[in-house]
């Protein structure tokens, strides 16, 4: 059966709280997933209390402060600190997004509660590991695929078919889409998940390419591309504000097109 | 036990199944009938709830009603087969206990559907 | 300690225990959980055709249950299910088209489905008792 619940070793345990910065008039507290792999302890939850008034705006912002200036030791992941790599993909209260886009006003709560993607193996911290998610990015070769011989200069795409690839090639594999799809929970290691679908699509649709029929060939299967059932939690989440939602609904009539 | 397959051939696995879309659509179309049959089952409940027995015999002996009533019941039993597969597909992941429920699905429809659909004959050719 | 092992300790990252519920996750897992709910009430329908196929004696029997007050709690519950499911069993279909994909229009969609469940099964209660 799923398990719905986490392992033994997964369960979060109450940590260390930090000491609240001197002088500081205007101070957030952060509630931040801890876990080093060689403490041999439960993963933990560590509180920091962050000066707002000397500190920019985002929560990535707050990240790097409390490295830099409270605790060394929090990993995680970032680097263009504006939304472009996806790096600093994390789940910040209660929403899987980047920390560099994610502006602290934005955060309700008075605590901002920041965990690592969620149901994911924890490499350390913040930092999941993505391998799988990547093996599957590999698995739908994501890559223009053609039989015609090369021409001279370029392979040739009217201004239609190029804007068929609009909200499509922006996605940059941040996961936030995968990790917050249930089904994704319950079935990653089966379902491809809605950022791998929404690449295959972006390869599908793709005027140029010339293996439409052997791509559909290899998602079409009930794992691999049925365990989506519209949960939407995709769209809601994609902090590019993509909708793989769609794109999957896409894939599935081009399923039954081809059929009838 | 170790598992040393690469990332790839774990998520390559056995290879798709090159099916689900027949599930899909069959799931779908399903669903259109229900919209149309749950309907008529619905007015025929409200009409005959707190009828007789003779007045419910006799309702369910129009061929018409009789139809409907059976068509209804495949429909739904049908529907509702697919939908517990992908139920337990979703979250039955032992191998031994997969097959036992996805076995004890399609028994419980079909003994739902055949009870049904036998029990409205019976009525309807004036058992 | 070998690479392997190191693997194997790492910790599954929290999920439902920290992700914050959107509606139409909620209202995707009422639509699961209608249609076992129906599935299982099936046997509530096969059992009354049964009954009826069976003899006066028996359906009466059977009737009695259905009319006393648990009975009918348990069928406004089964009405509100099939609603419900069959509402949402729609909206999935526009889904399934291609529409409705936007922000407000998922919005609304499962809105509509949970206040027009409401709705319909209060309607048709209301219904079913002004008939009788």
């Amino acid at each position: 059966m799923v398990q719905l619940t986490l392992p033994r070793n997964s369960q979060v345990t109450e940590g260390k709280v930090w000491d609240k910065p001197e002088g500081a008039k205007n101070v957030r507290e952060f509630k931040i997933y801890r876990w080093n792999p060689d403490d041999g302890r439960n993963p933990r939850v560590d509180t920091y209390y962050v000066d707002m008034d000397d500190c920019g705006p985002m929560v990535l912002d707050a990240l790097i402060k409390i490295k830099n200036e409270i605790d060394p030791t929090l990993t995680f992941r970032r680097s263009c600190r504006e939304g472009i790599c996806g790096s600093c993909a994390m789940n910040i209260d209660g929403t899987n997004t980047l920390a560099c886009t994610r502006g602290m006003d934005e955060v309700k709560d008075a605590t901002v509660k920041i965990y690592p993607l969620p149901h994911l193996p924890v490499v350390k911290d913040l930092v999941p590991d993505l391998t799988n998610f990547y093996a599957q990015h590999r698995s739908i070769e994501p890559w223009l695929q053609t039989v015609s011989p090369a021409p001279e200069k370029e392979w040739r795409q009217s201004h239609e078919d190029r804007t068929k690839l609009d909200g499509l090639y922006e996605c940059i594999l941040c996961a936030c889409c995968s990790t917050s799809c249930p089904s994704y929970w319950w079935n990653g290691d089966r379902y491809l998940g809605p950022a791998i679908l929404l690449q295959a699509y972006r390869w599908l649709i793709d005027s140029r390419d010339e293996a439409t029929g052997e791509r559909l060939d290899n998602l079409e299967d009930p794992f691999r591309l049925y365990r989506c059932h519209t949960i939407m939690n995709c769209a809601q989440v994609c902090p590019k504000g993509l909708n793989p939602a769609q794109a999957i609904a896409e894939i599935k009539k081009m399923m039954v097109e081809r059929r009838v | 036990m170790s598992d040393m397959r690469t990332p790839l051939a774990k998520v390559r696995g056995l290879g798709s199944a090159k099916e689900g879309t027949e599930h899909f659509w069959r799931q779908r179309l399903s669903a259109v009938a229900n919209v149309f049959l749950i309907t008529f089952f619905v007015i025929f409940i409200i009409a005959t709830q707190g009828a007789s027995h003779a007045e419910l015999t006799s309702a369910l002996s129009n061929p018409v009603v009789a139809i409907l009533m059976a068509l209804t019941v495949a429909s739904a039993v049908y529907h509702m087969k697919l939908g517990m597969q992908v139920i337990i597909e979703d979250y039955v992941h032992g191998e031994g206990l997969k097959y036992v429920t996805l076995i004890a699905n399609t028994f419980f429809c079909a003994l739902i559907g055949f009870g049904s659909v036998f029990a409205i004959l019976k009525i309807s050719f004036g058992g | 300690m070998s690479n392997a092992d190191i693997k194997s300790n790492r910790p599954l990252s929290p999920h439902i225990q920290i992700f914050k519920p959107i509606l139409t996750m909620v209202m995707s897992i009422v639509h699961r959980i209608t249609g076992a709910a129906l599935y299982f009430g099936t046997v509530l329908v096969a059992w009354w055709l049964i009954a009826a196929a069976s003899g006066p004696a028996y359906f009466d029997f059977v009737n009695e249950i259905y009319g006393s007050f648990l009975g009918r709690l348990i069928l406004f519950g089964f009405t509100w299910a099939l609603v419900h499911h069959m509402l949402g069993g729609i909206r999935h279909f526009i889904w399934d088209m291609g529409y409705g994909f936007g922000p407000q229009a998922r919005e609304w969609l499962v809105r509509a489905n949970l206040a027009g469940s409401i709705v319909i099964t209060i309607l048709l209660w209301i219904i079913g008792y002004a008939v009788r």
